[in-house]
């Protein structure tokens, strides 16, 4: 299998360059050059580009030499799809989006509501963690770190950093954790700072949307359900105060 | 990459000024002191200091940009320190070296030093840049310094999530310019708390000292003289904590210095004696 181009159907969605599995294949380069060469024939592309790397190892230096490729295309670079931390890192490092393979796939796929993504490790401060279904991180969320999910978030651990839950406006969505001492939470378009006061020892809280505002309670003793329907907003900005305080 | 036998351990912060140079210098004295040979590598290469706190500034006659080049050995460059004979210094070069080192460079050289010493220490230059990565990419393990503040310590946080995605491991914590009547007060993070977040093993403490400032100064480190100085002590203690003896940790709650302990360090410090 050799590296494949796939043209975006829609002008509005990001182009993909599949990189074939990373034994047995030319280098990178190579691969690279002849996905686009094949393409020339076809017409000239522009916008966005997902890089599907597999199991590629790409440091900073080879990931700006497939951009520099890619330049003269009029494509852009936009987000990097990796199984090896070392890659999201670089790309990460580069300004892209980084990400790794279960999120694109169900993404570009369109397999309608992806379920559950499970974490392992601690988020550290400058990482970021995107889920396009519901996320749940076992380990710790720095302060610095950002998590952001499409469904609930739920951290097995400590939540210390910023986290926004239904980021594409599900205003059902909640915030979970083992310990919640958030610097900033978000859920859909609400935003709250953290409360001062440390959370009493033992108790896993939860952030929900009530009436616009974020509020923090015990967390309820059952799982959030996957299959919710999302449930979007018709409205936008409406009644929804752009900072509240927790109460 | 490296033999067998010799640690190969990065220093480094993230943020600057914690000390890490500091502990480079200390550390590496009194690993030599503990019997084995040691080399200290200055991959500051922007900002070089570290043969400045060894003492050794006016003794460089090469450095490692002429051992990347081959146009000396390596025995040429290495400065050997003048009390303590089994600490080498390999100098930074100059600063263009910036531009063109690349972290195999730096794999070459430390190879080349694991080959003839038990510890290599490496020096990181401060933030997560390429000079950093250089710096990481010869190095096996890792001590993250850091001081009890936000700041420090949101950096040391970043530092560690790359040293992981490096897969440099063991990764030990140095929590540097403790002070236990701050923490004891609660003005100041606490080893607890620090420790918490980091989620890393402490390898030492080391608490504020004025003396440092002085020993920095006169290209002395600490640890090469016998003083009763409390952050020499927290270096010593360190030093045999890598090298696998069980050192407990100091507690800062139990350092809260009475008057007179206080009065005779102002006397040492203003008098030089004892």
């Amino acid at each position: 299998m050799a590296a494949a181009l796939i043209p975006a159907p829609d002008p509005r969605l990001p182009h993909l360059l599949r990189l074939p599995p990373a034994r047995g294949a030319a280098s990178l380069l190579e691969e690279v050059r002849q996905a686009l060469g094949e393409q020339e024939t076809v017409g000239p592309l522009r916008g966005e580009l997902i890089l599907l790397a597999g199991d590629w190892r790409l440091p900073l230096p080879e990931l700006r030499a497939v951009q520099a490729l890619l330049e003269p295309l009029g494509l852009a670079l936009s987000r990097v799809c990796s199984e090896l931390p070392e890659t999201r890192v670089a790309a990460a490092a580069l300004g892209l989006i980084a990400e790794a393979p279960a999120q694109a796939t169900a993404a570009s796929a369109g397999e309608g509501e992806p379920g559950l993504r499970v974490h392992r490790g601690t988020l550290r401060s400058g990482e970021h963690l995107q889920g396009e279904g519901s996320l749940l991180l076992l380990g710790d969320l720095n302060p610095g770190a950002r998590i952001s999910a499409v469904g609930d978030i739920l951290v097995w651990g400590r939540l210390r950093g910023v986290a926004h839950a239904g980021c594409q406006g599900d205003e059902a969505a909640r915030i979970v954790a083992l310990q919640l001492r958030p610097l900033q939470l978000r859920i859909a378009d609400a935003v709250a700072r953290g409360p001062q006061e440390r959370p009493a020892p033992g108790l896993a809280e939860q952030a929900r949307l009530v009436d616009g505002v974020i509020r923090i309670d015990p967390a309820e003793p059952v799982c959030p359900p996957l299959e919710r329907p999302m449930r979007l907003r018709t409205s936008l900005g409406l009644n929804l105060p752009r900072r509240p305080g927790l109460p | 990459m490296t033999s067998a036998t010799a640690r190969t351990i990065l220093i480094c912060s993230g943020k600057g000024g914690v000390g890490k140079t500091t502990l480079t210098a200390n550390l590496g004295i009194a690993l030599a002191r503990l019997g084995h040979p040691v080399a200290v590598l200055d991959a500051d290469f922007g900002l070089r200091n570290l043969d400045l706190l060894l003492g050794l500034e006016n003794r460089i006659v090469y450095t490692a940009q002429e051992v990347l080049s081959e146009s000396c050995r390596l025995e040429q460059a290495l400065v050997r320190h003048k009390q303590e004979p089994n600490l080498s210094l390999l100098p930074a070069g100059n600063p263009r070296m910036l531009e063109w080192l690349t972290p195999e460079d730096m794999q070459k050289i430390v190879a080349q030093l694991a080959e003839r010493f038990d510890y290599v220490l490496i020096d990181a230059p401060a933030g997560v840049e390429q000079g950093f990565r250089n710096a990481a990419a010869a190095a096996r393990e890792a001590i993250v310094v850091t001081n009890p503040e936000v700041s420090a310590v949101r950096d040391a946080d970043r530092v560690i999530g790359l040293l992981h995605s490096m897969e440099i491991s063991p990764v030990q914590l140095v929590l540097n310019r403790v002070r236990p009547q701050m923490m004891a007060n609660q003005e100041m993070l606490s080893v607890d708390e620090i420790t918490e977040m980091l989620a890393l093993p402490l390898l030492g403490l080391v608490l504020e000292d004025q003396q440092v400032i002085v020993s920095t100064n006169r290209g002395e480190p600490l640890t090469l003289g016998d003083v009763a100085s409390p952050a020499a002590k927290g270096y010593r203690n360190i030093a045999r904590r890598l090298d696998g003896e069980n050192v407990p940790l100091l507690d800062p709650s139990k350092e809260r210095r009475g008057l007179r302990a206080r009065l005779l360090n102002k006397l040492r410090q203003t008098t030089g004696l004892f």
